[in-house]
């Protein structure tokens, strides 16, 4: 997947805002592992979801934690029938690809780690409207539902999912389809779009990505991200790090994770120091890019919560110091699509 | 008499008596993609030449900006404050980014010409 194609970054960017985008996430990883009681009770040591009660038909976006609590990696967990089989299909981060197929190695069994299916995102407001045409899309299907529908007489996992914070739609298709599926899209209008827009979508929606906002010495507790963890894991001690994030959980935070904007023109970069009015360094910034829509520099970053959040925040940009606001997370308003609020 | 040459960070040169306007390649601007903002040097700036003067941000990466010659800046292009983006547009008239009173012109010499420049870029 290259940074951008013809059309640059920003353009690329604003098409999935306000029409259609496609992203070739191939490189992502892909399992499927059949849906037993010793599969489940193998994969809720070190993944804090209780596999039995969660619904069918529905991606969960979770963890894959080591014994501290630390995110071996951020996953999309759901269970699907396919080829009239119950699996758990789990989609995860190529750059932790050896890390977690060694853990499923040793936990799980008659997994199939999927090397057949390209992995294609449309995403955008227009990614339904251009889908339909191709597909057999319900109108039904809300934001998170994942289904398993023909095309080409093969099977495609599609769930209605992404990363960008817009409505879109994430298909696992068969390596020989993927083409031919491409070329359909491409003719609607939608461009493809590379890593650069990307991750400037996703810093706008306040998504986590993995190796800036979170890394095996953060837990999902520290990072923000407690909402996805199932608290019922926590007083289980089948969960391996179960102890120490009930601890987290009790315990006044030692990170913040904050939005930042910076006062004056300036573009805010991973691991630039954050420092209060004494210049004394409070934190670093985690992720930062330009954002298209507020056509400024956007930020993530993480403060030591005994910081006074009343203090003015600068960033040291090579050697000047730059006032900073603070600002929610996400920076610009989700479009999903929702039915049922409960979902 | 007018005279632009370039340099091996893509800088392109342009001398007019002692005055040298300085910016970046076109090839320089496509590589970096879109500009979304640049740090210019501060007018009375004394610098060598191969001296960090500026930055330029884009999409993708900041990139510095040597001088390309001993002097002092003299003036620099505020439009780009507003309007970074104008250095894709234009990279080699409009989007200009500073000028510098050069203070030894036989280094101007020793910049590539167009040809050598295109032959660099081969490379």
């Amino acid at each position: 997947m290259p940074i951008n194609y013809k059309n640059g970054i920003i353009n690329e960017h604003l098409r999935v805002r306000n029409q259609a985008g496609i992203f070739d996430v191939s490189h992502m990883g892909q399992i499927l592992i059949p849906l037993t009681q010793d599969n489940i009770k193998s994969l809720e040591k070190f993944i804090p979801l209780n596999i039995n009660n969660i619904s069918s038909n529905k991606c969960h976006y979770s963890f894959i934690l080591n014994s501290n609590g630390g995110i071996l990696d951020d996953i999309m967990l759901s269970k699907i029938t396919y080829i009239k089989n119950e699996y758990i299909y789990i989609v995860y981060n190529s750059s932790r690809k050896s890390v977690l197929e060694e853990i499923f190695k040793k936990t799980v069994r008659n997994y199939e780690i999927i090397e057949n299916r390209c992995l294609i995102a449309i995403q955008g407001p227009e990614s339904f409207a251009s889908l339909k045409e191709i597909l057999n899309l319900s109108q039904n299907m809300n934001f998170l539902n994942i289904s398993v529908i023909q095309y080409n007489v093969s099977d495609v996992i599609i769930s209605r999912s992404g990363y960008t914070g817009e409505d879109g739609f994430e298909l696992s298709i068969i390596n020989k389809h993927a083409e031919e599926f491409l070329t359909k899209l491409l003719q609607k209008n939608i461009i493809l779009c590379g890593l650069g827009c990307r991750d400037s979508l996703r810093v706008e929606a306040g998504l986590s990505l993995y190796g800036n906002e979170i890394n095996e010495n953060i837990s999902p507790i520290q990072a923000g991200l407690s909402w996805a963890i199932d608290k019922t894991r926590l007083i289980d001690n089948s969960l391996n790090c179960s102890s120490i994030l009930t601890e987290q959980l009790n315990s006044p935070k030692s990170i913040k994770k904050i939005g930042l904007i910076p006062v004056n023109k300036t573009m805010l970069r991973a691991n630039m120091p954050l420092c209060n009015e004494a210049k004394k360094e409070i934190g670093y910034i985690t992720s930062g890019c330009y954002s298209p829509i507020l056509k400024c520099s956007i930020g993530i970053g993480y403060i030591n919560k005994i910081s006074d959040m009343s203090e003015v925040i600068f960033v040291k940009v090579r050697d000047k110091f730059e006032e900073l606001k603070i600002e929610k997370i996400p920076f610009i308003k989700k479009n999903y699509k929702k039915g049922d609020v409960n979902d | 008499m007018i005279e632009k040459k370039y340099t091996e960070d893509h800088e392109w040169v342009q001398m007019d008596g002692d005055m040298a306007t300085v910016g970046i390649t076109n090839h320089a601007q496509e590589s970096l993609g879109d500009i979304v903002f640049i740090d210019l040097p501060t007018v009375g700036k004394v610098v060598k030449a191969k001296d960090e003067l500026c930055v330029i941000e884009s999409v993708k990466a900041a990139s510095d900006i040597y001088s390309p010659i001993d002097g002092e800046v003299s003036e620099v292009n505020e439009k780009l404050s507003d309007e970074a983006a104008l250095v894709n547009q234009d990279a080699e008239n409009e989007g200009w980014i500073f000028k510098i009173k050069v203070s030894n012109t036989d280094q101007f010499q020793d910049l590539m010409s167009l040809e050598q420049y295109l032959a660099f870029l081969e490379n």
